[in-house]
């Protein structure tokens, strides 16, 4: 699904990967840690394209390279970032918005475009999967939204737009632990087979609601140790300086 | 109707010039003379209509040419500090005596540059033109005040439909800084128009600081133009509470010439029997990375009228700019009027500028509120009015300089 | 001159023309043209006589210097002052009169005249350069008492009417533009809504500007009589032309008591080149009386057209407990220049006046809001909110803000609030990530930004406006 070869990404000349290697299969989750500033939402950013990062190394999502093509085509072919901070977006109807996006990606998947009745009928499954009151998402996108609702509308974004491939950059952060448990309930519904998923955080906590099939430890701009389940474990208790 | 066109001739009664200064200063009188006091019809001056007002309170206007003798007043006494004595505009004695006056230029006014920049505004035109008096002050590089600079600014009592014209001239050397205490003292029973055009130049990463209020309510009409060059990494800080003036308008610009510089302008007044206020800034940032900030507020009662008009310009390299205005007033009786122009006029697009402004009466829920608490309806609103102001007030660091201000500030609400 | 210019309407979907045959009066401001306009209308002797009097204010006026965007100067005796397709001169009496190229081209411009395919629930009265060529639904609202024609016919019609209310809001001796249409206005649409009726549809007029070097006057005047309510729509366009057309209109409104007007523009005329050469100046004059107890005018503009527009839909809300309203989004692309606003003059107790403004500004456009609320000696408990917002796209654009604020009573309150922003990348980043492009982005953000004007508009238009939004970005992102 996706390889990460000496990955190198830096802004304003200052380097921040310093040489990645991750390797991703369909169906797999891996989980990222690192202490702050370790380059872990730039990893993200990288991965979704966003402009500004100076870029070098190999990365290949579906057998093809995707270093050059721009953001929106690589939501198309079905990456997603669900953001640490998602933007508030005035005047746009969550709603309004969330139609527009699922109905790009289907038009680039070469599906058919979804009409106005049915994307109702879906979003009200999802959202109540999710805990979540629909008339959220009539409201202003993200425009007022609490930390935990802005989480879980990314999460909801996710199971809607159906992606291969999910960034989850520290969605667990500023969750209390029932809404913690909601966005983990979302993502391990969305597992299967076909789907992977590169889980961002900074604590273990997350991992013991979303079980990883591989742990990294990324550090000053390099993965330092990588492992299974227990490496997070260890982690949490040694801290990541007890990591050499 | 008061038709004032000074003669060419009174230049030569005032001093000797020059040929290029008299020039400059005939240049400048037939400028003004050729629009005379501004209307309303002109832009800057559609709230505050000069020509009606001077010629409604003045049957005459004399240059005022023989000085005037200095009178008694009251030095502040709440703290220590140097001071200039200015008497009718001229510099009469100074102090420094806090200081090392090693470091430290002070000679009256010598205006020197008598460039052709046309100068459009008629009040500096006139200023320009009849100018002979005020002060010079230079505060070399690397040298921070010990105590701050009182400006006492005397108005005699000999004063009578006279209009004073002078020039002031602040200049703050690299990392210098310097804090300076405007106070106005008014002897005067008549009427007289006083016509200020004022020079600061801050450099490099130095810091100047001002608060300026009356002393007392007067017959005053004053006019002061104030220009402001600001380069990277000053600081400026001004807090102005004017009152009691007859007419009074501040024309305050600011050029914000270098990176990384801090602009920020407070006022607060009460007006009160038919004063007539306009506070009028000119915010330009040139750079990018500056701030700058200014908050009027104004309490306006019998037949009073306030008026903010404040301008922010960013120019399109002044990226990431952070501006911010806001003006408000409290209309207290049927006879009061606030009017206010903010004005933004923005070139660059990674900015954060805005205003606000408000006018209204006094919240009709919070003196609901203190008065159920037993306050009466008067003491209600003062209270209210006290707190508006007070807002301005609080932000002023300086313990001694807050009470000071407040008293004098309070004094004005309570005598009402 | 049409075909060639059919190429280049890429951008600019409305700006191919029409070869029609005209009647145009004598090149030129004079009292001869003045004559022919009122004698080719076939006036009554009153109209040309006020007509002449604006003409003769005119001669003593000069034009207004004060506005942000300067234009050359424009010669008015190398101006048509009416020009009218041949095949109108006798006004016809049915659509199947009406050349079918006329209604051809308002075809293309999305506007079917016919009765089969006329749009539903809006009455439409078409205007082509300086004559009205169609009113649709005239029978259905004739049975309300409802009077919806050109003010042309009105002025014969109706003269009680025209005569009474023409000219009571904006007075000959306005101002330079206003006096001029005065004098020259040709055609524009005439609307009554007799008292306590609530006009069952959408009125609305299409201005379309054809001829060269042809200036359009219109004229409108509703008048909402006690109880009523109208909604009002006006939409505009014009080909595309290397010259400068001068458009100087007139609207006036009045609001008896309690009756309502709501009038909606989404403005479109040519913008002119990326080059900035050709584009209409748009300079109009519109302003209503809330003249009545409790009236309420409200004005929602959408402007994304003209080389100039120069505008200031205003209320005068006379009546106690009267309500004046200004929502507009005023684009400017390339070289586009606006300075628009309004004026709110509170006269009357307890009025209230609403302000939303949203100015956008891209290439080396240039953006002004300007206005005014007044509230004087003798509104008491009056209020006005005004918001003020700006966007810039690019460095090399302006966006400004000059709003005027008088409040000369106690108990009246005035708030104001406007703040500049641009587009900023985490928005434009986030709207990539879920698989929009960068010009998906932009028109989905610039939306959001106008979304308090755009949901004023009527259902029919507020789709169309929200398309035009993202079309006249297009390009202004790299």
């Amino acid at each position: 699904m996706l390889e990460i070869k000496n990955l190198k990404a830096s802004i304003n000349n200052k380097e921040i990967l310093k040489g990645v290697d991750i390797s991703i299969q369909p169906g797999e989750l891996h989980a990222i840690m690192g202490p702050n500033g370790s380059g872990k939402s730039t990893l993200a950013n990288v991965l979704s394209g966003k402009d500004g990062y100076e870029v070098s190394g190999e990365l290949k999502y579906q057998g093809k390279d995707l270093i050059n093509i721009p953001i929106d085509e690589r939501a198309q072919k079905g990456i997603f970032l669900a953001f640490q901070y998602p933007t508030e977006i005035p005047g746009v109807n969550t709603n309004n918005f969330l139609k527009t996006s699922l109905n790009k990606i289907k038009k680039a998947r070469g599906e058919k475009e979804m009409d106005t009745l049915s994307f109702i009928k879906m979003i009200k499954e999802k959202s109540n999967e999710l805990g979540m009151n629909e008339n959220m998402l009539s409201r202003q996108l993200n425009v007022g939204f609490s930390g935990g609702e802005k989480k879980k509308n990314e999460i909801l974004q996710m199971k809607i737009l159906n992606p291969n491939l999910a960034i989850l950059d520290e969605t667990d952060s500023g969750l209390d632990i029932d809404a913690l448990k909601t966005v983990a309930k979302g993502v391990n519904s969305t597992r299967d087979k076909n789907k992977s998923f590169l889980v961002i955080t900074h604590y273990q906590r997350l991992l013991n609601y979303i079980k990883p099939d591989f742990v990294h430890v990324l550090a000053d701009g390099k993965i330092i140790k990588s492992g299974s389940m227990e490496l997070a474990e260890q982690l949490e208790k040694t801290g990541y300086k007890g990591i050499n | 109707m008061l038709d004032f066109k000074p003669n060419e001739k009174e230049i030569e009664k005032i001093g000797k010039f020059s040929i290029e200064e008299k020039n400059f200063r005939i240049e400048n009188l037939k400028n003004f003379n050729s629009v005379g006091f501004p209307n309303k019809l002109v832009e800057d001056w559609k709230f505050s209509d000069l020509r009606h007002i001077v010629s409604k309170n003045f049957a005459k206007l004399d240059l005022k040419l023989k000085p005037s003798k200095e009178e008694n007043f009251d030095f502040i006494k709440d703290f220590e500090h140097n001071y200039i004595v200015l008497v009718n505009g001229r510099l009469t004695s100074n102090s420094f005596q806090h200081e090392d006056n090693s470091q430290i230029v002070i000679n009256p006014y010598l205006n020197k540059d008598f460039s052709n920049k046309k100068e459009k505004n008629p009040l500096i035109n006139l200023n320009y033109a009849l100018s002979i008096e005020g002060f010079n002050l230079e505060v070399k590089d690397n040298y921070k005040f010990n105590k701050v600079l009182v400006i006492y600014n005397l108005f005699t009592k000999d004063l009578n439909e006279n209009i004073l014209n002078s020039q002031n001239r602040i200049k703050i050397g690299k990392n210098s800084e310097l804090h300076v205490f405007d106070y106005v003292i008014n002897k005067s029973e008549k009427n007289f128009f006083n016509n200020v055009y004022e020079d600061l130049y801050l450099a490099e990463s130095s810091v100047f600081k001002n608060i300026s209020i009356q002393k007392n309510r007067s017959n005053g009409f004053f006019h002061k133009f104030s220009k402001n060059i600001l380069s990277s990494k000053s600081n400026y800080s001004s807090f102005i509470f004017p009152l009691g003036l007859k007419f009074d308008k501040l024309d305050l610009e600011f050029n914000l010439e270098g990176e990384n510089i801090e602009c920020n302008l407070q006022a607060a007044s009460f007006l009160n029997k038919g004063d007539h206020q306009e506070i009028k800034t000119r915010v330009n940032h040139l750079a990018p990375n500056c701030k700058s900030y200014q908050k009027v507020k104004n309490v306006i009662d019998l037949d009073s009228k306030g008026v903010y008009q404040g301008k922010i310009f960013v120019k399109n390299i002044a990226q990431k700019t952070d501006a911010y205005q806001l003006s408000k007033a409290i209309l207290l009786d049927e006879s009061s009027e606030f009017d206010s122009k903010p004005e933004l006029e923005i070139y660059a697009d990674d900015v954060k500028c805005s205003h606000g402004s408000t006018s209204g009466s006094v919240e009709k829920d919070s003196i609901y509120y203190l008065m159920t608490r037993g306050l009466s309806k008067n003491e209600s609103v003062k209270l209210l009015i006290n707190g508006f102001l007070s807002e301005i007030i609080v932000s002023i660091k300086s313990k001694t300089m807050k009470n000071f201000i407040e008293q004098k500030l309070l004094s004005q609400i309570y005598e009402h | 001159m049409s075909n060639q210019n059919i190429n280049k309407t890429k951008e600019y979907k409305y700006g191919f023309s029409t070869d029609i045959e005209s009647i145009k009066a004598p090149k030129g401001l004079s009292e001869n043209t003045i004559k022919f306009i009122s004698e080719i209308k076939k006036e009554p002797k009153w109209m040309l006589e006020w007509r002449l009097k604006a003409y003769k204010r005119l001669k003593a006026s000069k034009e207004p210097d004060w506005q942000k965007p300067k234009f050359p100067k424009i010669d008015y005796q190398n101006l048509y002052y009416y020009s009218a397709p041949k095949s109108i001169k006798d006004k016809p009496k049915s659509l199947d009169e009406v050349d079918p190229k006329l209604i051809e081209t308002y075809q293309k411009l999305g506007i079917p005249l016919n009765e089969q395919k006329k749009l539903s629930g809006v009455a439409v009265d078409a205007v082509f350069d300086s004559v009205s060529v169609a009113t649709t639904y005239k029978e259905e609202l004739t049975k309300k008492g409802i009077i919806f024609c050109p003010i042309s016919e009105a002025i014969q019609k109706h003269p009680e009417l025209v005569k009474k209310y023409l000219g009571s809001v904006i007075p000959i001796s306005d101002h330079y533009f206003a006096t001029l249409n005065s004098a020259v206005f040709t055609d524009g649409s005439f609307v009554y809504i007799p008292p306590n009726t609530k006009c069952p549809m959408e009125l609305s007029t299409y201005f379309r500007i054809n001829s060269s070097e042809t200036g359009q006057f219109e004229r409108t005047l509703i008048i909402a009589d006690k109880g009523s309510y109208v909604s009002y729509l006006e939409g505009c366009t014009a080909p595309m032309r290397d010259e400068n057309q001068l458009h100087a209109a007139n609207v006036e409104l009045i609001a008896l008591d309690d009756a309502e007007i709501k009038y909606s523009t989404v403005q479109n005329w040519y913008p002119g080149d990326e080059n900035g050469k050709g584009g209409i100046y748009n300079f109009v004059t519109k302003r209503g009386a809330c003249r009545g107890k409790n009236s309420k005018i409200s004005w929602t503009q959408v402007e994304t057209g003209s080389a100039i527009t120069w505008k200031y839909p205003s209320c005068i809300l006379q009546g106690d407990n009267s309500v004046g309203e200004f929502y507009s989004i005023a684009i400017t692309n390339n070289h586009q220049k606006a300075d628009t606003g309004t004026k709110m003059i509170h006269l009357g107790k307890n009025t209230k006046s609403k302000i939303i403004s949203k100015g956008i500004s891209a290439g080396k456009a240039d953006n002004t809001y300007r206005g005014l609320v007044d509230i004087g000696r003798k509104a008491s408990n009056s209020r006005n909110y005004t918001q003020c917002d700006s966007l810039l796209m690019g460095n090399k654009c302006g966006a400004h803000t000059i709003p005027y604020m008088k409040n000369k009573n106690s108990s009246s309150t005035i708030e104001h609030e406007a703040t500049t922003s641009k587009i900023n990348d985490e928005q434009l980043f986030y709207c990539n990530q879920r698989g929009l492009n960068q010009e998906e982005a932009v028109s989905l953000i610039v939306n959001g930004f106008c979304k308090d004007v755009l949901q004023q508009l009527p259902m029919e238009f507020a789709v169309e406006a929200q398309k035009l939004v993202g079309i006249s970005l297009e390009g202004s992102v790299g």
